[in-house]
């Protein structure tokens, strides 16, 4: 907490591409508890920085779309900016997260002290509505990152995560898409920082499922997770 | 497959690897050129003697000329892809960065930059 404002040391990263239909109420809903959200617009041909405006965000536009990592990454150096930043909260913009689970994540990284908290639809109620391809893409997922960065999740490509300063400004990602997911394991593992999953609740409904990740695409996340692994780290 | 052909296989794969993690040495980029003109004065000399590729395919005790030929053109055309795949990976993070910059420097010169507003800050 920043002065008498409640979650005034917390920034909301909200990552938006072609979302107008939803986004402006997933901003509200956010502003109604935390006070700082930026909304990094990839690129979006739609309204999509627009409606984030006046719902109350911080609009950080890309000219070009590059990508749910490079935006996660734009969206982490702007909020670092404000030296009163101590929690970024990364939140999607399709309304799948709950702003209830992003509250008691902050307030457990807070009295936990944990740099890298990563929500997880496997911990609590089972979840409901979830294609069953996603189910096998997401818990074979688990087996790989676990091989290639040591770091046990349930449910690494959550997308409502949050990163401690210290933490994230230690980030650098490379990966645009959605690989990023296995490079933030890949700077826990490294940093030795502590993490930790949090059980939070997914909102499945026609239109999430519609602009969700699709399952073979992991295809293409493993494919450049294993090479970069291989061959990426000489210079 | 004998075990032979096993050993010279792990040994393709292991040069490659090694290549490319030192990819960005001046050395390894020097190389690189050396070998593709090298890869070139072959080519040159084998259209001049065809039968230079069958001595060499003698030579490394692979059977026909157009075999041999044919590994290192798969040698090569590994290296390239390789080579192209990082080469995007590299303009591709370059360029997320410039464009990242933009955006954010036009983020805080419209909005200010972020932080706590003072009570004489006009709104966002």
């Amino acid at each position: 907490m920043t002065g008498n404002v409640p979650y005034g040391d917390v920034w909301v990263i909200v990552r938006c591409y072609n979302e107008a239909e939803v986004v402006g109420s997933v901003i509200a809903e956010l502003k109604d508890s935390f006070p700082n959200v930026v909304g990094v617009d990839d690129g979006s041909s739609d309204r999509s920085g627009d409606v984030m405006r006046e719902a109350g965000a911080r609009v950080v536009c890309h000219s070009v779309n590059l990508g749910a990592g490079a935006a996660l990454q734009t969206g982490v150096e702007f909020a670092l900016i404000d030296p009163g930043a101590r929690y970024l909260v990364c939140f999607d913009a399709d309304g799948q997260h709950r702003v209830g689970d992003a509250v008691a994540m902050v307030d457990r990284a807070r009295s936990e002290g944990l740099d890298l908290l990563v929500g997880s639809r496997f911990l609590g109620t089972a979840p409901t509505g979830m294609p069953l391809s996603r189910k096998v893409v997401l818990r074979v997922g688990r087996v790989f990152e676990r091989l290639t960065t040591g770091v046990a999740l349930s449910d690494a490509h959550n997308g409502l995560r949050v990163f401690s300063r210290r933490f994230a400004s230690g980030l650098s990602l490379s990966s645009s898409d959605m690989a990023y997911a296995t490079e933030l394991l890949e700077a826990v593992a490294r940093s030795g920082f502590r993490y930790g999953e949090h059980p939070v609740e997914i909102r499945y409904n026609a239109y999430t499922l519609e602009k969700g990740e699709r399952s073979i695409n992991s295809v293409n996340i493993a494919f450049d997770v294993l090479v970069k692994a291989l061959l990426g780290r000489g210079r | 497959m004998t075990p032979i052909k096993g050993l010279l296989i792990a040994a393709i794969l292991a040069v490659l690897v090694w290549a490319f993690r030192h990819r960005s040495r001046v050395g390894m980029r020097a190389g690189i050129k050396l070998a593709a003109v090298a890869l070139a004065g072959v080519g040159v000399a084998a259209v001049a003697d065809p039968g230079l590729t069958q001595d060499l395919a003698n030579l490394v005790g692979v059977t026909r000329g157009t075999d041999l030929m044919l590994y290192v053109l798969v040698v090569v055309f590994a290296f390239t892809q390789a080579g192209t795949y990082f080469r995007f990976r590299e303009l591709e993070v370059r360029f997320a960065k410039a464009v990242r910059a933009q955006a954010i420097s036009q983020a805080v010169e419209r909005d200010g930059p972020p932080g706590p507003r003072l009570a004489a800050d006009p709104p966002a």
